[in-house]
């Protein structure tokens, strides 16, 4: 078992991108890595293997995300966010990822979470046992969020 | 689509490097745990000492009324269901980390079930509990003096009772069912995108 600054190291940059696939926000996106380590320092010492640990600190993340609803800034922030596609960035950011951020940011929740875990190229088989669905059911759901994310991009010229 | 490769180059683009370091993460994990337990058994605490106090008040204190031995019962069960509340919700606190989205979003959608269980029911019959105690427990120690005293001390009693009832719970009860019905909506809504298809 790798000790936590591995695992940090490792999975931090990964959780984050995820993060910012849901929340479209570098500080809340941050806030979330920082709530989903705490979580997997608190938690590792009852870490039993059962799954990858990337399994185990992907449902962690998803699961923060999902729970932002209840923090009533970051809902409006993240339902803001979601509906005003001209959304600020850093001055540095290229512009293409935020085009991208942006068009992630107008799907649904749980197509925002499979598209990042997907675009962090996750295997199927995993990103299904992080959503709680079975991977036929992924395959179909993968195919739509791809047509959805397509046009959205195509709207911005993107491709 | 076809360039989705090209998708998953331009996603990992996105720089990390502002991210803390683990050692900041851990001291934060340490100090995030203590402050968000640190509420829960405060309160928790509370009502077992308060709770505490009024067992030995019942053994030590031999009363000649039966309301007030009502009173003191009405205000322990009321300590205790604030404690026994309290108790069961630091499950929220317990390890729930090793779920799936759709597990976790129907844990959350009962948690908010239970929330508003809570103040539907639970809170009416601790608060009931509490006033009755009050006003049963109060009596034994005015009825010895005069009228004037007693429809003093039972008019500010009656007021408190009131104002608890008629203002700071209805006031309370719309601010947090409006908001756990609003949250309630959102799972569901995100529920639905998980069973989809299925």
């Amino acid at each position: 078992m790798p000790g936590f600054e591995e695992i940090y190291n490792t999975y931090a940059p990964q959780v984050f991108r995820v993060c910012m696939g849901y929340v479209n926000d570098r500080e809340l996106a941050k806030d979330m890595v920082q709530d989903t380590f705490i979580s997997v320092w608190k938690n590792l010492h009852s870490f039993r293997n059962e799954s990858a640990i990337s399994t185990w600190i992907f449902r962690i993340a998803t699961n923060i995300c999902l729970r932002a609803i209840e923090k009533d800034e970051r809902e409006k922030n993240v339902r803001l966010l979601a509906s005003f596609p001209t959304a600020d960035y850093d001055k540095g950011q290229d512009e293409k990822l935020s085009k991208l951020y942006t068009c992630i940011a107008a799907l649904e929740e749980m197509e925002r979470i499979i598209i990042s875990l997907l675009l962090e190229d996750l295997p199927y088989l995993e990103i299904a046992a992080i959503v709680g669905i079975n991977e036929p059911n992924l395959r179909v759901k993968v195919h739509r969020i791809k047509q959805k994310l397509a046009t959205k991009m195509k709207a911005y010229g993107q491709f | 689509m076809d360039n989705f490769e090209e998708l998953k180059e331009l996603w990992h683009t996105a720089d990390t490097a502002t991210l803390p370091q683990a050692g900041e993460v851990q001291r934060m994990a340490q100090k995030f745990r203590n402050e968000r337990l640190r509420k829960k058994i405060l309160l928790i605490l509370t009502a077992v000492i308060l709770m505490g106090v009024m067992v030995m008040v019942v053994i030590n204190y031999h009363s000649k009324m039966l309301s007030t031995r009502i009173g003191e019962l009405c205000t322990i069960a009321a300590c205790m269901l604030l404690a026994g509340t309290n108790l069961r919700s630091l499950k929220r606190f317990v390890n729930f980390s090793d779920c799936s989205n759709k597990e976790f979003i129907a844990f959350l959608e009962h948690t908010r079930m239970n929330q508003l269980r809570y103040y539907k029911r639970t809170q009416v019959i601790g608060m009931f509990l509490a006033s009755a105690g009050l006003v049963l427990y109060a009596y034994e120690f005015v009825s010895h003096h005069s009228a004037t005293i007693i429809i003093t001390v039972y008019g500010f009693i009656v007021i408190w009772i009131l104002f608890l009832w008629l203002y700071i719970r209805p006031r309370n009860f719309k601010k947090q069912t409006n908001k756990l019905n609003n949250m309630l909506n959102t799972l569901h809504h995100i529920s639905n995108q998980i069973e989809n298809e299925e």
